[in-house]
């Protein structure tokens, strides 16, 4: 029995030893799934957030002026001080801003702000913002023409002109060490926030507001290039180059000669058409009826072949030049010229177009993203003839920027310039929803 | 039922590399008339994912002797319950791995894979599939395309699986058998058994296999020194469905990928640009395209998957067909007694013949159902040699399966017996095994990839004989491209050697003791390939696993350690130990071997005290060690397992009954065993037993 008493104590031993441990012997819960923590950047401080520093008051104002706007793509503050957004932002600071307003013709003071409406701010600044993407300047690449990036600022509702999901689009180049928005310098780059990355811009990028036919169509010294496209499209039912020009997703480049440069052109072309028949005027008017009084009695035939071996002296053939130039240089006058019946075989759709198309570029350039040593690029006309050697660019840069830009043509003699004005209705950068527009000197010559 | 440890296939045939496990059941001559067991309980407590639930399970077995010559029995069981659930919501990184689970959920990783979440497995990469091309049709968005990753996977939505299989399972069994005595000496029996019902389980997949049938017939004639029995195994999965292929095409009805990802790509493109963060814009993309998406039990959720798991995976379904059957002729003949026990000796041979029938939704049987026969013949011969000292025994079969070359497989014992009840046994034996008949002759899409069989025909079909996979980890690691060329599968064998110690301590105290070490040789497993196949465009691939023997000779060892004590007043103790470790494996090779390296079992129970001894009680704890668990399905580690059994019991002599109160899993501790399977945790019952005492 007393075996039997000490058996069951050290069984009872054991059994509680063992309840001790079975009890605390746990199985691993299975464990949940762990969600993935995004790395949150070294910066705490939202876009938004940033834009409290005083050089950049102006900017601050406008954000929160423009964020009163009841906007179908979001509230401007909303974006920028989303702490789980994700953008590019291009914030002129205030001397930028000033400097904008000069250009608009404003007074350079922070009160011009009142100029603009809510709308309107929330417009201007959504297109200083590349939505999604933390482009630091080390992603910004030095490509040509540039990066074709599109802006948050959604041009309208999509409709059979726009197309979904079109945004002004803006683009990014870098040159050397330089970066660019359009063709406007970033002064500092890659101040990063949380939320993503803002640069430092020299003015405020203005969005346009306007496509490239609406410009081509209305502006004065444009007259020519307009009736040379709307040639270009006779009789084709799609109106091929309006079409282009007017659709607000295509992206180009347009080298727009000036009214002179079309009729400078035009008239070297006309006269030697018109000589022939102006020569002849000449020596019916003015030399056989000179011959027949100094040659009483000369046979018709003979007095022509002495009045035709006169009008190639002088100074019959001076004079002779002259009215056919004169007569060409009045039918070039006017840009209906590209309509004059007399010239209809000579100046046809198709001839016309050719020579359109070799100013239009694929793609948008503006004055920083051309090469420094000339360098050939296809124009529209490539399309056509795949072969062609395309336009001769070059850009020379000076200490403020691009201060010089040559384009020739194949056939020209020498190289048209860019006529240098970068600003509010100049003629060089000029930017419109589908493409630029810089003014040229000499009307670009395919063959 | 009895298990025999260890390589064992000089008796018992393909396959015996681990041990095997000997049934038997109760003969109706000798065990008669009425046994009823019914047990009632409960299960899913605390279960996050799903209610407590009830447990029933109702058996009984009815058997009677007509006459000295005529027996019969018949038994059935049916169980109900709420199956335990899969639960594991960990994100499966199956591209670049040799599988592995990671971090990341539906929120927060846009190419989540969800271990139990299905429909997931389908998944591109959408920068080059879709976002480029948008860009060529959307210009104005190309340049900005070009700044996103080169690679930005995402997978579809998936569902759990709770939300797609009825955790009601039902299971029934029934057999019936009759035994006639042709000599006193010699019994014949006719048995029957059929059951079926619904459950999941792991392979190379997870299955929801529902109405499944399976039925054995069997014919057998015994004797004390022979028998002769033939039987057939008849499978028919039913309306039993792979979960991921089911879930992936339910997807594509609903929405094709096509569409879908085009959805994503252009919402993801304007959430983006429109100043949302990556993961938030994924997040939304997600919501625009799965918009619609059948909700989980709808009437439009129910028509469209009963649609899809009802049509075979070869006609972009879910349904598998399975209707294999197997074939066995087996006898033996112990000539023992005839050699007046001077020396024990017997020989036997068997027949077996497979018939793979899945309609070729498992199997490559593009000519028909796939038959393979088998034959093996064996004989064994002890002998004491010092009496009540040394015995040997030799053995050895010889095995033909018709697609690989015959196998000899010997083995020999020696039994020291120092003193009474001490014994040390010395063993060399060899096993083989042929590859199983998934191995040889699945062809089947998975989630990653597809599975294919070792037989050359497949490796012809997949072209793999001209152009031979590579070896996928490494490629994805470091690009290099390592081609996994065509070999015949050879049968893998295992030469072990075995001690053991037994020794019975004052008839009280039972240990036993074991090493051994096992090396094999043309270990199967998986290899995972990448096939490319367009040699003019180097993106267009497919992901292969292939089965091969290893070249290495890979090793296992273990050994185990167990103590019976039986103390007074009816508590017996029981605790063991063991260990299992393999060595040697090849990098990038899938072994399967899922053994923890230590497991253990300690138990204490009473078999009868308090009043008249009517009450007995047992309680056992197991453990067993962290896995690295490898499987088709999914890789990853497994934790260590503790499990506590217990049971009351009250014995009722008076109606030859029991009761018992008992559980299966006493702390609720859920756990499991495999990656991908459910989490089980406590059963507990009370169980009615008539007549089993």
């Amino acid at each position: 029995m007393i075996t039997i008493n000490k058996y069951i104590h050290k069984l009872n031993f054991s059994i509680i030893l063992f309840s001790a441990f079975i009890l605390q012997a746990c199985n691993k819960e299975l464990p949940e799934a762990v969600p993935i923590e995004y790395p949150v950047g070294s910066a705490s401080e939202t876009v938004l957030k940033k834009l409290d520093a005083p050089e950049y008051s102006i900017l601050k104002t406008a954000v929160l002026k423009a964020s009163n706007f009841t906007s179908s793509t979001g509230r401007l503050s909303d974006i920028l001080g989303n702490p789980e957004g994700e953008l590019t932002f291009f914030a002129p600071d205030n001397t930028a801003i000033l400097t904008s307003f000069t250009l608009l013709g404003l007074p350079a003071n922070a009160s011009s702000l009142d100029y603009f409406s809510a709308g309107k701010l929330d417009t201007l600044l959504k297109y200083h913002m590349i939505g999604g993407r933390t482009l630091s300047s080390d992603k910004i690449t030095s490509t040509f023409p540039n990066m074709y990036l599109q802006s948050a600022l959604v041009l309208a509702a999509p409709s059979k002109d726009l197309p979904p999901g079109l945004r002004m689009p803006i683009f990014l180049d870098k040159v050397g060490t330089n970066n660019f928005a359009n063709y406007v310098p970033i002064t500092q780059a890659d101040i990063l926030a949380s939320n993503g990355v803002l640069h430092k811009t020299a003015i405020a990028l203005l969005p346009p507001d306007q496509v490239l036919w609406q410009k081509i169509a209305t502006h004065a010294d444009y007259s020519y290039f307009k009736s040379a496209v709307i040639k270009a499209d006779e009789g084709d039912a799609a109106k091929t180059l309006q079409a282009a020009l007017s659709n607000a997703a295509a992206n180009l480049t347009v080298f727009a000669p000036t009214n002179a440069a079309f009729q400078a052109l035009l008239t070297a072309q006309i006269t030697p058409g018109v000589l022939p028949l102006v020569k002849q005027g000449y020596i019916n008017t003015y030399i056989l009826p000179a011959i027949k009084a100094a040659n009483p009695g000369i046979a018709d035939a003979d007095a022509m072949v002495m009045a035709t071996a006169a009008a190639n002296t002088e100074p019959h053939k001076t004079n002779i030049l002259n009215a056919a130039q004169a007569q060409a240089a009045g039918m070039a006058g006017t840009p209906d010229v590209f309509n004059n019946p007399a010239l209809a075989s000579v100046l046809t759709p198709q001839t016309v177009k050719g020579l359109v198309v070799y100013h239009i570029l694929g793609t948008r350039a503006f004055s920083v993203n051309l090469p420094t040593t000339e360098s050939n690029f296809p124009t529209l006309l490539n399309g056509a003839i795949a072969a062609h050697p395309g336009i001769g660019i070059k850009a020379v840069w000076g200490a403020a920027g691009v201060t010089a830009i040559t384009v020739k043509g194949l056939a020209n003699a020498t190289a048209s310039n860019v006529l240098i004005n970068q600003f509010v209705n100049g003629t060089s950068d000029q930017n419109f929803i589908n493409g630029a527009v810089h003014r040229i000197d000499q009307v670009l010559r395919p063959q | 039922m009895e298990l025999l440890p260890g390589a064992s296939s000089a008796l018992y045939g393909s396959g015996g590399m681990n041990g095997t496990l000997l049934i038997s059941s109760k003969n109706p001559f000798t065990s008669t008339g009425l046994s009823v067991q019914a047990k009632g309980g409960a299960m899913n407590l605390n279960n996050k994912y799903r209610d407590a639930s009830p447990y029933y399970n109702i058996g009984f077995r009815w058997a009677q002797k007509v006459s000295d010559k005529f027996a019969y029995k018949v038994t059935a069981e049916y169980i109900k319950a709420q199956d335990w659930l899969a639960r594991d919501y960990r994100n499966y990184k199956r591209v670049g791995t040799n599988g592995a689970v990671g971090i990341g959920t539906r929120e927060t990783d846009p190419n989540y894979d969800g271990i139990n979440v299905y429909g997931d497995e389908t998944s591109i990469n959408l920068r080059s599939l879709v976002l480029d091309a948008i860009g060529t049709k959307v210009p104005f968005w190309e340049s900005y395309i070009k700044t996103l990753p080169q690679s930005i996977m995402v997978s579809r939505t998936g569902y759990t699986e709770d939300q797609l299989v009825d955790p009601n399972t039902v299971n029934l069994k029934a057999a019936a058998s009759l035994h006639y005595k042709i000599t006193p000496r010699i019994e014949a029996i006719l048995m029957g058994q059929v059951g079926g019902g619904n459950t999941v389980y792991t392979g190379s997949d997870r299955y929801s296999l529902k109405d499944f049938k399976i039925a054995q017939y069997k014919l057998e004639f015994k004797s004390d020194n022979w028998f002769l029995r033939a039987y057939t195994t008849q499978e028919d999965a039913g309306e039993s469905h792979n979960l991921t292929a089911t879930t992936r095409q339910f997807n594509e009805r609903w929405k094709p990928s096509a569409t879908w990802f085009q959805e994503y790509g252009f919402t993801y493109l304007n959430a983006k640009m429109s100043g949302i963060n990556d993961i938030n814009a994924h997040n939304m993309a997600r919501a625009a395209a799965d918009n619609g998406r059948p909700e989980v039990g709808s009437a439009q959720f129910k028509e469209l998957w009963d649609k899809v798991r009802l049509t075979p995976i070869y006609q972009n379904g879910g349904l598998f067909l399975d209707k294999s059957d197997l074939y066995v002729a087996e006898g033996q003949y112990n000539f023992t007694s005839l050699l007046n026990n001077a020396v024990e000796f017997l020989v036997g041979g068997n027949w077996r013949q497979f018939v793979l029938n899945s309609e070729n939704t498992l199997f490559h049987e593009k000519d028909g159902p796939i038959k393979i026969n088998e034959i093996g013949a064996y004989g064994q011969l002890g002998k004491e040699i010092i009496k009540n000292f040394l015995k040997f025994t030799v053995s050895g079969r010889y095995d033909k399966n018709e697609f690989f070359k015959g196998k000899f497989t010997p083995r020999f014992t020696a039994l020291i017996k120092p003193a009474d009840d001490h014994s040390i046994r010395l063993s060399y034996q060899t096993a083989y095994r042929f590859p199983s008949t998934q191995q040889q002759w699945i062809d089947l899409s998975v989630g990653s990839g597809t599975l294919i069989g070792a037989n050359k025909k497949i490796w012809e079909a997949y072209d793999l004989i001209n152009n031979p996979g590579i070896s996928a980890p490494e490629f994805v690691a470091n690009g290099s491209r390592n081609a996994v060329s065509y070999k015949e599968v050879m049968p893998e064998t295992v030469v072990s050697y075995e001690l053991g110690y037994k020794a019975l301590i004052q008839k009280k105290f039972l240990v036993d003791a074991y090493v051994y070490t096992g090396t094999y040789n043309h270990f199967i497993g998986r290899r995972d390939v990448l096939q490319f196949t367009d040699a003019t465009n180097p993106s267009v691939y497919r992901g292969i696993s292939v089965v091969v023997n290893s070249d290495a000779k890979v090793k296992t060892f273990g050994w185990g350690m167990s103590v019976d004590w039986r103390l007074p007043s009816n508590f017996a103790l029981t605790a063991n130990i063991s260990s299992d470790e393999i060595k040697d494996v090849p990098d990038n090779f899938r072994s399967s071997f899922n053994a923890p390296k230590y497991r253990s079992l300690v138990g204490l129970s009473n078999t009868g005290f308090g009043p008249k001894n009517l009450l007995g009680f047992s309680v056992n704890w197991r453990w067993q060690d962290k896995i690295d668990f490898e499987g088709d399905f999914a890789t990853g580690n497994i934790p260590s397992i503790h499990v506590v059994d217990a049971a009351l019991m009250y014995k009722l002599p008076a109606l030859k009954s029991q009761i018992k109160l008992g559980a299966n899993n006493l702390l609720n501790q859920y756990y499991t065993n495999a990656i991908g399977n459910p989490s089980i945790g406590g059963l507990y019952y009370l169980a009615f037993t008539y007549n089993l005492l």
